[in-house]
């Protein structure tokens, strides 16, 4: 009995780490970053040792940048109801042009959004361009919208995504973020613990 | 005098008459709005706003463009899927909202775009639209600031 217990506890193991099998890895990546403090941060290491719900979004976007953040708030608000904890949220700009420290505050201020453990960042171009590419997000300008005093500002054409990285900085799963079942990353999370 | 007071009186008719006809109608039983919501802005950012209209009546009438004091530029947009996981936005251009229909404006597909919004819009607040109809004209909308879409029928 207990030889055969054995390899069926070990298929059971297997089984559940095939359920979300690592989709890319972080590994020795790390990534200077700048959150809306103005403070620099070091992506993924500053989040090492957590979970991480992440998404990839530009400001001027009113409205699936916007429909992806308020899914992160609603996994936020779910997690908090079930008392899980060691869970970090993190949205990155892929327009950090535009995108400074201070719009990220401003974005996430007007949201009421519980900060305590959501960080907003930005950085120079090409470290979030690395970080996208490292992900599989695609983000590439497409129309623009020229104002009145000149001032001219693009939507990108870009991934809508939603990640689930590991404690190890291991990405796990990608949902959509605008469309995301918040059910379903709350199981997974609660999978990974 | 009998003919001054005539001329007077068929003078300030047609003036009303001028007047009413520019005036954004707040309501109209043919085509109705309903359930305008926007979403949160700081100021100077962009915001989205979304409701349903209602066609009541046997013709088509057309959505040609909205304008409002809340933001630098009003622009009708289309959030687009590219393929599989990516996303667009695009200009709509005009809109045929068919006779006896709905045409709804929603997260993830057509809505209003505010661009650089004039104050900080935030959760709760009101702000004030006109919709440009072909046939209809003007019509004037409420909409409140909220995170997610306010579902019970509000009729404007």
């Amino acid at each position: 009995m207990k030889r055969l217990s054995i390899p069926f506890i070990l298929l059971l193991i297997y089984g559940c780490r095939e359920k979300l099998p690592v989709v890319d890895d972080f590994k020795n990546s790390n990534y200077k970053l700048i959150n809306p403090n103005n403070q620099e941060v070091i992506f993924p290491d500053f989040v090492k040792g957590k979970l991480v719900v992440m998404n990839y979004i530009f400001t001027n976007c009113p409205d699936i940048c916007p429909l992806s953040t308020n899914n992160m708030r609603l996994i936020q608000e779910q997690l908090k109801k079930e008392k899980i904890d060691n869970v970090q949220f993190v949205s990155l700009s892929f327009d950090p042009e535009f995108d400074s420290p201070e719009v990220l505050r401003k974005f996430a201020g007007i949201r009421n959004l519980d900060l305590s453990n959501w960080t907003f960042l930005t950085g120079d171009k090409s470290t979030t361009d690395s970080v996208i590419k490292k992900v599989g997000v695609l983000a590439v300008p497409n129309d623009s919208t020229i104002f009145k005093n000149g001032r001219k500002i693009y939507y990108y054409i870009h991934t809508d995504r939603i990640q689930l990285i590991d404690p190890e900085g291991r990405i796990r799963k990608n949902y959509k973020g605008s469309t995301i079942n918040v059910n379903e990353i709350i199981a997974d999370i609660k999978s990974l613990q | 005098m009998k003919r001054r007071l005539l001329i007077m009186v068929a003078l300030i008719f047609m003036l009303n008459t001028i007047i009413f006809a520019q005036q954004p109608k707040t309501q109209n039983s043919k085509l109705k709005i309903q359930n305008a919501w926007v979403r949160p802005a700081a100021k100077g950012a962009n915001s989205a706003l979304y409701f349903v209209i209602e066609n009541n009546s046997i013709k088509t009438d057309t959505l040609i463009g909205a304008e409002s004091k809340i933001a630098e530029e009003v622009e009708v947009h289309e959030s687009f899927k590219k393929d599989n996981d990516r996303m667009g936005m695009r200009p709509a251009g005009k809109l045929a909202i068919n006779p006896k229909s709905e045409f709804e404006f929603k997260p993830g597909g057509f809505h209003i775009m505010l661009l650089g919004v004039t104050k900080d819009l935030k959760i709760g607040d009101k702000i004030e639209v006109v919709l440009l109809f072909k046939n209809k004209g003007k019509i004037k909308i409420k909409a409140e600031v909220s995170d997610m879409p306010i579902t019970k029928k509000m009729k404007q």
